[in-house]
């Protein structure tokens, strides 16, 4: 593909996220995409899940209709009502909604539109705006999501065209996506984020709705293939999902032997649970929260057993 | 007198907040640090939490004296007054200090009196200070007589501030001052020469290590000896200012030796055979410096002391006096005595934090309301400043820097201000050790930025060499200390007055029909976008007359009131030319003078608003836009929350930055057509301490969503919570907001606020140099860092718009922290309380 396709591709976007310093090498900008083939059930984007953009409707925002009522009239379905001085969404028309017009009506960002079609040079020219922060600090553009190489074309595009501006790139991926995809976009990433979040399937299946065989099986042929392509492996420690260390040390066996993979365990954050809200969705977690010092020792663990010298 | 009521100020981040917390927790508790700095923490037990005593005796003094000399050149005057507060000023020694020297006779915190700048309402202030709000004071009824009957009726008629409030043409006098007398401000085009005798200053110090008052006296009297007796500058001008640095020699040598006749007096008196010898080694050093150079690290800190505190009693210099280069003049003996086994990084540091509790005991006192509301809560900016450059263009760091930044991170109180200079060369290990600084010693040093300020330096006048030397002074500034000349206060302007004044026709809400401005047309007959720009310039173009005429009649009043012959013996041009640093133009001199912009970000944002939402998108018309704000947005918070979504300035949106860009254009073209006639450069500055606060309390709504009253935006940072991109875009905003063009610029201030999270661990640590070399590399010019703590993020909590722009990073995750619910808020607090720093 040439720079002028690349840059015209459009993908789903809903974040473009400066200084993010927790997702890769350096002062880095994430770009989020939707849609995403896992549900895992303490996802803390929950509004990336579905790859069409989407609606959300923030109460502690909104002014009241007493006060502002932009969004009514803009609503074609007539779905926005004030009803004993709040807002009324009827939802079920949302889905189909090609506008999501009220988003734009309301002043206070109280609705909110997740996701945007976005062209590659629109992504980028917003990424470009810290370059300076990138080559002072080996940082870059992550791309995440959702599952980011879900929007197959959309993602080699924003790699390939970040590559030919020499800006640095990483992605965040959960693995779970047809090895050719990986294997296609892996020469343009300097970096490869890769959840493993159980070994056994069938707790896989439980916790995020699909078995983990392909995913493990791209970890394989990831670090097989391209043993030169730096990987940090993540698994974040869930309560009562995998924050036993037995499974800490079956990860750890996974990825014995491989000299080009570090390792990070990310403690369970419920920090999402408000976006949930915004979408009338459920939380599913409820309110369990991970005790404090598990996620240290399930590093430590994995780190043990996968032969790491952790004073490197 | 109505004293200046105050909101709580969260965006300048001064110290003195924190230095409270400090204070607060320290009670009950033990120190982590206490063991290897027991002397310092019991010193800093006696007096911390102690609400400032007034020490009358340098303005009885200083009183009686200039009352006996009245007719005789200024300079000699100060000289003669300064010999009377030496002879006659009560010495003390502390228990347990190590250094000799205070600029008042009252043990702990304490403040000191310049009736000369204050006195015409000293009797009535005096009064009040007890009881008012902001940083009070107590003092006794023996001392409060004193003042009311020996010093305050003396200087009635006599002040700068009467003199100048009288100078002022009727056109400037109105936008200065709302009375007549000039004792309430406008807050619109403000002057803040009245309240300090200089703006902030930095000695040459070394000059003193090296050749002691008796070289600096003998060379005066050399020059006496030498002067024509025939010709009349010679005898009338040069013979006082001469005799003055002579007699102020000696009135700074005769005050350490009676500090050092003090010390064996204590000494004969006390049985601990450790504390008489030290107390005998004290008296040693004082009879020796400053008269004579200092031969070892001791008698430097000694001396250096000596020529501080001494400073502060010759006069009220804005933000108090400024340090120097610490860590290279002191580093010759420092070397020394480390190399010859003498002295140890213990010892040396015990020493450093000896002189940090002098500073910490002295209170910079504003007596006006004013300078009170200008600097609010005992500021104080008395800058260290380390690393660097040498005058050769290579880095200067050195074991001493290293040794300040430990201090820094050990000793519980922000004393002194140290200030970090960056260029970029500067080594990793320094970058990294003023990181791990920051991050564990609440923001400080803050940065000051070598690739902006030395190139800008030699342009307007000084060396190279002169420039790579340059020192922090005061809060932002910098200067270089043989070089520089210019010691007026500048004016503090009101631009976000400027944009009410467009939108009301010349008029403000709070002055009601008083025609302060120009009587540009109703906004309601604006058809397009210039016409409002127009206005709004008009408005900026006429402060912009009143400031520099403001500050030229400053700067020619100022010269018959005040002198300083200490300082001008320290500076090699006031001694060349034999005239004294209050002098309106010295020869060779660079006058680095400047104005402050005031409400950057607040003008900014209420421009793209209307830029935007009137005349671009026609959402809302000029007549329900003042509508609203007439109604301080109440019953229209749609339109409030409608402007607020707008463009604004500090997220790297060129949409806002251009116009902020345009609006500092305006400000240096002015400075750069009129600064040569005035013979100063009065360039434009974006520092306001914490008088954004006060300036806010004239300024009705804005079009970018703000309540009447409430703030404006602090310095080059952005709104209230206005910057929602992280902190790379307020960086870049800064950048593009600069007309790097011209050279007609000052310092700009800018803080940014980190969650504790964010600066985690080594890779944290990295991450924050990997920042700081950025904005190096940006020629930005001031940065400090604000690592927040548990109470700021609960405080968040309490009041979410003003943290919109807390960024909350987590691993794979996006949201502000004002989004998430308190119970989620909580977590994140719980968590950052585990982060250990």
């Amino acid at each position: 593909m040439s720079t002028f396709d690349d840059r015209k591709t459009t993908g789903v976007v809903f974040n473009i996220q400066k200084y993010s310093v927790h997702d890769g090498p350096g002062i880095r900008t994430i770009v989020f995409t939707k849609g995403c083939p896992l549900s895992c059930r303490w996802c803390s984007n929950p509004e990336s899940q579905s790859l069409r953009p989407q609606m959300a409707f923030n109460p502690g925002r909104c002014i009241s209709p007493a006060k502002c009522d932009f969004c009514i009239p803009s609503c074609p379905y007539g779905s926005i009502r004030a009803e004993n001085g709040a807002l009324s969404i009827d939802c079920s028309r949302c889905a189909e909604c090609e506008s999501i017009a009220c988003a734009a009506a309301c002043p206070a960002q109280s609705l909110i539109v997740y996701g945007k079609s976005r062209t590659v040079e629109d992504v980028l020219r917003v990424v470009a705006q810290d370059s300076i922060f990138y080559s002072r600090s080996g940082g870059g553009m992550t791309i995440s999501g959702g599952e980011p190489l879900l929007q197959k074309e959309f993602a080699l595009a924003l790699l390939r065209e970040a590559r030919r501006r020499r800006i640095k790139t990483a992605v965040e991926t959960c693995g779970c996506v047809p090895w050719e995809t990986l294997e296609e976009a892996a020469p343009y990433l300097n970096n490869i984020l890769f959840d493993v979040k159980h070994p056994d399937t069938e707790r896989h299946r439980w916790g995020t709705g699909v078995g983990n065989e392909l995913i493990l099986s791209n970890l394989k042929k990831l670090l097989e293939n391209f043993p030169d392509k730096p990987v940090l492996v993540r698994t974040p420690v869930i309560p009562g999902f995998n924050d036993d260390m037995e499974t800490a040390r079956a990860i750890g066996r996974l990825l014995r032997g491989y000299a080009n993979v570090s390792y990070e365990a990310l403690p369970y954050h419920r920090l999402g649970t408000q976006k949930y809200m915004f979408l009338g969705r459920e939380y599913p977690m409820g309110e369990v929260s991970l005790p404090a010092g598990v996620a240290g020792r399930f590093q430590a663990v994995v780190d043990e057993e996968r032969g790491a010298d952790r004073s490197l | 007198m109505s004293a200046i009521e105050m909101l709580n100020p969260e965006a300048c981040e001064c110290h003195s907040p924190q230095e409270q917390r400090i204070f607060d927790e320290q009670k009950g508790k033990k120190d982590k640090y206490y063991d290897t700095h027991a002397r310092v923490f019991d010193l800093i037990a006696k007096f911390e939490g102690q609400t400032p005593v007034i020490d009358v005796e340098r303005a009885l003094y200083f009183t009686q004296s200039m009352k006996k000399t009245e007719g005789q050149p200024l300079v000699l005057r100060w000289a003669k007054a300064l010999m009377h507060i030496a002879r006659n000023m009560t010495v003390e020694v502390e228990d347990g200090q190590l250094l000799l020297g205070r600029a008042g006779a009252k043990i702990g915190r304490y403040g000191i009196l310049y009736p000369e700048l204050d006195g015409d309402f000293l009797d009535i202030a005096v009064r009040d200070l007890p009881t008012r709000e902001q940083s009070p004071a107590t003092i006794s009824p023996e001392d409060a007589k004193i003042v009311m009957e020996e010093i305050a009726p003396y200087w009635k008629g006599k002040t700068y501030h009467e003199a100048l409030n009288k100078a002022l043409p009727e056109w400037v006098h109105k936008l200065t001052y709302v009375d007549d007398e000039g004792l309430i401000s406008r807050f619109v085009v403000n002057e803040t020469s009245s309240f300090r005798s200089s703006i902030q200053w930095v000695h040459d110090y070394e000059k003193v290590l090296k050749r002691g008052f008796n070289g600096i006296k003998a060379e005066a009297e050399a020059r006496l000896a030498a002067l024509d007796p025939a010709s009349p500058v010679d005898q009338a001008d040069k013979r006082p200012f001469l005799e003055a640095v002579v007699i102020v020699s000696d009135a700074i040598i005769l005050w350490a030796r009676r500090y050092a006749a003090k010390a064996r007096e204590v000494a004969a008196l006390t049985t601990d055979p450790v504390r008489k010898a030290e107390l005998l080694n004290m008296a040693r050093i004082a009879e020796k410096v400053p008269a004579e150079p200092a031969d070892n690290f001791y008698e430097a800190v000694q001396s250096q002391w000596f020529v501080q505190m001494f400073s502060r009693i010759e006069q009220k210099t804005g933000t108090t006096i400024s340090n120097g280069r610490m860590d290279q003049y002191f580093y010759p003996y420092y070397k020394k005595d480390m190399e010859a086994g003498v002295l140890t990084e213990e010892k040396a540091m015990e020493l450093l934090e000896c002189m940090w509790v002098g500073m910490a005991e002295f209170i910079d006192m504003y007596i006006s309301p004013q300078g009170g509301a200008f600097n609010e809560g005992y500021a104080h900016w008395e800058a260290v400043t380390i690393g660097g450059q040498t005058k050769d263009g290579v880095d200067a760091t050195n074991e001493l820097t290293h040794l300040f930044l430990r201090s820094k991170r050990e000793f519980p109180l922000h004393y002194p201000d140290l200030a970090a200079r960056v260029h970029a060369l500067s080594p990793d290990e320094y970058l990294w050790d003023v990181a791990e600084t920051i991050k564990y010693g609440s923001g400080f040093p803050k940065l000051c930025n070598d690739e902006e300020v030395v190139p800008l330096y030699a342009s307007k006048g000084g060396t190279f060499e002169e420039a790579l030397d340059y020192a922090v002074s005061g809060c932002t500034e910098t200067r270089m200390p043989n070089r520089d000349t210019y010691t007026s206060g500048g004016a503090y302007t009101n631009f976000a007055a400027a944009l009410e004044m467009a939108l009301r026709q010349g008029k403000m809400k709070k002055y009601g029909d008083e025609q302060l401005g120009i009587a540009t047309p109703d906004p309601r007959t604006f058809k397009t976008w210039d016409d409002m720009w127009n206005a709004y310039k008009a408005q900026q173009e006429l402060f912009l007359r009143a400031t520099f005429t403001q500050q030229y009649i400053v700067t020619k009043v100022r010269a018959e009131h005040f002198a300083q012959p200490m300082g001008s013996a320290l500076h090699d041009l006031c001694m060349k030319h034999c005239l004294d640093l209050h002098t309106r133009l010295i020869p060779e001199g660079a006058n680095f003078g400047y104005f402050e912009f005031m409400g950057f970000g607040t003008v900014i944002d209420s421009l793209a608003a209307i830029k935007k939402l009137v005349f671009e998108e026609k959402r809302i018309t000029m007549d329900q836009l003042l509508e609203a704000m007439d109604h301080n947005w109440v019953g229209y918070e749609a339109i409030q929350q409608l402007v607020k979504s707008c463009p604004c300035y500090g997220n790297d949106d060129p949409y806002a930055d251009e116009i902020g860009k345009a609006i500092d254009r305006i400000c240096v073209e002015f400075a750069q057509k009129y600064s040569p006639e005035m013979g100063i450069n009065n360039d434009v500055r974006y520092v306001p301490f914490t008088s954004h606060v006060p300036f806010g309390k004239v300024v009705s709504a804005t079009p970018n969503g703000r309540t009447e009253w409430f703030p404006l935006s602090d310095g080059s940072s952005a709104s209230h919570g206005a910057d929602v991109n992280g902190p790379t875009a307020i960086l870049l905003s800064n950048y593009k907001t600069k007309n790097y063009g011209l050279r007609n610029r000052a310092a700009r201030l800018l803080n940014i606020k980190f969650t504790p999270k964010s600066v985690e661990g080594d890779s944290g640590t990295e991450k924050l140099v990997q920042f700081i070399r950025t904005w190096c590399d940006l020629k930005l010019w001031h940065l400090q860092f604000n690592v927040l703590n548990q109470e700021t993020l609960l405080a968040a909590q309490k009041d979410p718009q003003k943290y919109r722009n807390l960024i909350v990073r987590v691993a794979g995750y996006s949201a502000y922290f004002v989004d998430l619910s308190p119970d989620l808020q909580n977590d994140l607090i719980a968590r950052t309380d585990h982060d250990d720093l």
